[in-house]
């Protein structure tokens, strides 16, 4: 209860976001409830997905890798816009908590990326007839990977760390081109891809009991990103203050 | 002395480097060749199939072949301390960046014009169509100058892992070579291609001074 009640009050500071003392403090606070809501999260969206929700009336019962397949593929997008956003104020505004967030969050970008190719492609196999077509969405994913590869190597074959952490950040800022050509690859090309069904602007045509698992498992994969990324920020923070790189 | 001058000499240098080193250029064009036999020789020397598919192996075979000399970019200057030296001359760093990627375009690229039209009668190549691989390879060598320039300027401290930087280009140049291999298959749309390819390259070039100015500033900082 005592855990409860001592609200911090930091987290409506939003400091914590590029300092890392503050941000210490304040994931030591959050880690924990973050860590039960994942689990939470998680068991729901599995029951969700599995039992509760329809088959569809044409893919049967394979349309449930999808509540898989999309959460890690917003992930992964997601994942390099705000190792952008950290680039830019890193590089612009000399801020270093950027590229500690850069470092520590590559590799988990790189296992979303992962988990939604090898997703797809085993949704694509009973779909499509195939595991793999050279398609502008499933290309440019695959593009994606390859850049999230790069940067943990660039992050391994550099001695210099004040050096590697620059160069990393003007790699992920020229490797961004790849966000829009990603995003928009189903709208400029005629692709095998769909289209996407949920925007902002419009009406989603995913009906609400296909809609709700799909959303509940990408908070589930919010969480538990938050939460992996949260420890191996710590861990940064933590070897760069003994200088143990 | 003039800034003008100052260009004029930095070419004049370029210029005795490259023909010091020709041979260089010459294995360069020798790969080229001898990677166009290998892929003959593991397909078959199927008439039809080879002039189907011999544009996309000529455009692959001039992104490994210019992947190779990336190490000679900037290396020998960083490590013979020329860089420096040019920088103390009143050239930013950006500027080095934009006239090495030039002299690199002049010195290594240039030479392979001379040696596309032998390879497209090896690939059993139309000839009309040899317009089109000119006017491709004129505006996507130059990107892929530019793209060399970037990544062998990140990888100028790099120890361990010399061949990220081929990675690194590679990687970048896939909209170059969708693009430029479509330029030549897609011949009524040749317009609209071509202006994409051209404005992948005023993007590259516009990036390229900051990202490689700033890598060789961080790499002189740190060395």
């Amino acid at each position: 209860m005592d855990y409860v009640l001592n609200f911090h009050w930091k987290i409506v500071d939003l400091m914590f976001l590029i300092n890392p003392n503050k941000f210490n403090q304040v994931a030591d606070y959050i880690f924990r409830p973050i860590l039960v809501l994942s689990i939470l999260l998680f068991s729901l969206g599995l029951l969700f997905s599995f039992y509760i929700s329809p088959n569809d009336y044409q893919q049967g019962s394979s349309v449930r890798i999808m509540y898989v397949h999309v959460p890690s593929a917003w992930l992964a997008l997601l994942t390099y816009g705000i190792m952008t956003l950290y680039s830019i104020a890193a590089l612009a505004f000399k801020i270093p908590f950027g590229f500690i967030f850069n470092t520590a969050v590559a590799p988990i970008g790189a296992i979303f990326t992962l988990i939604c190719i090898i997703s797809g492609s085993l949704w694509g196999k009973p779909m499509w007839g195939t595991w793999w077509v050279w398609d502008a969405r499933l290309t440019s994913v695959a593009i994606l990977f390859i850049i999230y590869l790069i940067i943990i190597f660039i992050n391994l074959s550099f001695e210099n760390r004040i050096l590697r952490e620059k160069i990393v950040a003007i790699f992920i800022l020229v490797g961004s081109v790849n966000l829009p050509i990603i995003k928009f690859s189903v709208d400029w090309w005629n692709t095998l891809h769909q289209p996407a069904t949920i925007s902002k602007l419009s009406k989603p045509s995913i009906d609400p009991s296909m809609l709700t698992p799909l959303i509940i498992m990408t908070l589930a994969f919010m969480m538990i990103g938050l939460a992996i990324a949260i420890l191996r920020i710590k861990t940064e923070i933590i070897s760069r203050k003994s200088h143990l790189n | 002395m003039l800034f003008f001058n100052k260009i004029i000499y930095f070419y004049y240098r370029e210029y005795k480097l490259n023909l010091s080193g020709f041979q260089d250029i010459l294995t360069n064009i020798i790969f080229f060749f001898l990677s166009i036999f290998i892929f003959i020789f593991s397909i078959g020397p199927d008439k039809e199939t080879i002039s189907n598919i011999g544009l996309g192996i000529v455009w692959t075979l001039l992104l490994l072949s210019s992947t190779l000399s990336l190490r000679k970019f900037y290396q020998d200057d960083f490590e013979s301390g020329n860089l420096l030296i040019l920088h103390l001359n009143g050239f930013s760093f950006g500027f080095i960046a934009i006239l090495k990627t030039l002299s690199h375009f002049f010195f290594v690229q240039v030479p392979f014009l001379i040696s596309l039209p032998i390879a497209s009668i090896l690939l059993n190549i139309a000839s009309d169509k040899l317009i089109y691989l000119f006017s491709s390879f004129a505006i996507g060598s130059l990107i892929l100058s530019c793209l060399g320039s970037i990544s062998s300027s990140m990888n100028l401290m790099n120890q361990k892992n010399f061949l990220l930087g081929s990675v690194i280009v590679m990687m970048l140049s896939i909209p170059v070579i969708i693009f430029s291999v479509g330029v030549i298959n897609f011949e009524e749309n040749f317009n609209s291609l071509i202006n994409i390819l051209f404005g992948i390259l005023l993007i590259v070039f516009a990036i390229n001074p900051w990202a490689g100015g700033l890598c060789l500033k961080l790499s002189l900082e740190n060395s």
